[in-house]
């Protein structure tokens, strides 16, 4: 599981901060912005760009973790809402990272964004999975989608959609670029 | 049909913490090269970013390629190639991946001139990018901006870090890129000299204000270095449009900026010399009379405050520099 932890975290850091912190720390930024595009088509492309770059490694390796709980007989299905949930928060979690990396050009800041996005999934670990209603059927034969999975889920869908929605209102447009 | 001057600027103004752009007006017509000069911290990069896009005025209105800016820049930046100094390419991509790039994007790129201009800079298209040298990156930067055949180019520094031989091969391109009557170039430069040599039009800017803006000739011709000899004991009063006066005893040097024969004729007898000043020393000259400190002066005082008529030469103490 830390395996599968690390390099879900680590697609999203290597992405953000390729895709967008290093090409303004390298200054390629205004190379970019010298092509025939706005700010506002920048953050749109990088938005876009970088969320489906995101999506492969996370299907492949959250259905990889689907299929794991399904097939291996010692695992119990019980673990199946935990993993979906699990999942959806490594997903969110990127879109508040690639937000912080479109809004900010500090280094420091992108930084502090990194370490409080992955000192959250500890914690979601231990308070989402500490949660009794989700706790208690963890070890069940038969996986329980009942109603705090799925208020988990919709918190996770919310702050993915506004972690994705605040560039198109805030970066895409800002007055000064660079 | 008209067609629309490549760049507008009209009272544009734009404020930071501790600088500000005030009331900068300037026009670039097709066919033009405009040296765009001024010391470190003079607003030449602010003003190109506007022009660019990549900062919104405060206040006035800028318009490039009959496009306003910031707001129609993805249309006007098919026609523009920028090229500043602080920009760099993907460090791990090779020189012809950024060829290809670029040329997937702008229908206008000419294949031949790209080839023709990474032999003519020495580059090789499958390096990468971060093995270049600076002046290699450079001339990567300016031929991936003149083989998309700009309408206009604008360039910030786009000759620093380059040796004289690859200085005077780009300067040499510029040219080229003029043949063409419906391109123009905006050339911002620290380097007087290349200024002076390729530019048509000259603007120079201090301190977040316009000092001025005229064709090369007429800007030069603006400006003299007038050495008199005084009577003994004998002194200068105040004159309009003399920025600086270097008193060694009865020797007098005054610079101006608004050179005209009504100031020899004034001076009359007291003239030893009157030398014609190189961009150069125009721009030291400026910048030993304004210092950087001094942020409230006047650029242009109104012609009609300053007469000659009354001025005479007084004796009174000497004063060493106005």
């Amino acid at each position: 599981m830390l395996t599968w932890l690390t390099t879900i975290v680590a697609f999203g850091v290597v992405l953000a901060m390729l895709g967008i912190a290093n090409e303004r720390k390298e200054r390629a930024l205004q190379f970019v912005l010298s092509l025939p595009l706005s700010p506002g088509d920048y953050v749109r492309v990088k938005l876009f760009g970088l969320f489906l770059c995101y999506l492969v490694p996370w299907v492949i390796l959250s259905a990889g973790a689907v299929v794991l709980l399904l097939v291996r007989p010692n695992l119990p299905d019980g673990l199946l809402p935990f993993a979906v949930l699990l999942s959806g928060f490594m997903l969110a979690n990127f879109s508040v990272v690639l937000c912080g990396a479109l809004h900010t050009a500090s280094e420091g800041v992108m930084t502090i964004v990194i370490i409080v996005t992955n000192m959250n999934v500890t914690l979601f670990i231990f308070m989402v999975g500490g949660v009794p209603s989700l706790h208690d059927h963890l070890r069940a034969a038969a996986p329980v989608w009942n109603d705090s999975f799925w208020i988990v889920l919709a918190v996770e869908a919310a702050t993915l959609l506004i972690a994705l929605s605040l560039p198109y209102f805030v970066a895409a447009r800002r007055r000064d670029f660079i | 049909m008209t067609h629309p001057k490549h760049i507008e600027m009209r009272s544009v103004r734009k404020a930071f913490r501790f600088f500000t752009l005030e009331d900068l007006s300037l026009d670039l017509e097709p066919g033009q090269i405009m040296g765009f000069v001024g010391p470190n911290g003079a607003g030449k990069s602010t003003s190109i970013r506007l022009m660019t896009g990549l900062l919104t005025p405060d206040a006035g209105e800028v318009r490039v390629l009959g496009h306003a800016m910031p707001d129609e820049q993805a249309i006007a930046k098919r026609d523009i190639g920028f090229v500043s100094d602080d920009m760099r390419l993907f460090a791990h991509a090779s020189v012809g991946w950024h060829m290809q790039f670029v040329a997937s994007i702008y229908p206008g790129w000419d294949p031949q001139y790209a080839k023709a201009l990474v032999k003519r800079f020495n580059l090789r298209t499958e390096q990468n990018v971060s093995g270049l040298s600076s002046g290699e990156h450079v001339k990567a930067v300016l031929m991936l901006a003149l083989a998309r055949r700009p309408r206009l180019l604008i360039l910030d520094e786009p000759t620093s870090g380059l040796d004289p031989v690859a200085r005077h091969e780009v300067l040499t391109e510029f040219m080229d890129v003029l043949r063409d009557e419906d391109r123009s170039i905006l050339f911002s430069s620290h380097n007087t000299v290349d200024v002076e040599r390729i530019s048509d039009r000259i603007t120079f800017i201090d301190r977040g204000r316009l000092v001025d803006s005229n064709d090369k000739e007429t800007f030069l011709d603006r400006w003299r270095r007038i050495q008199l000899q005084l009577p003994a004991g004998a002194t200068l009063p105040d004159l309009p449009h003399v920025i600086s006066r270097v008193v060694d005893g009865q020797f007098v040097t005054l610079t101006t900026n608004h050179f005209s024969q009504d100031l020899i004729a004034f001076l009359g007898s007291n003239v030893r010399e009157v030398h014609r000043m190189s961009l150069e020393e125009i721009f030291a000259a400026n910048e030993h009379a304004h210092p950087q400190t001094d942020r409230q002066r006047v650029l242009h005082p109104p012609l009609a405050h300053h007469r000659h008529h009354g001025c005479r030469i007084r004796r009174f103490g000497h004063r060493h520099r106005r």
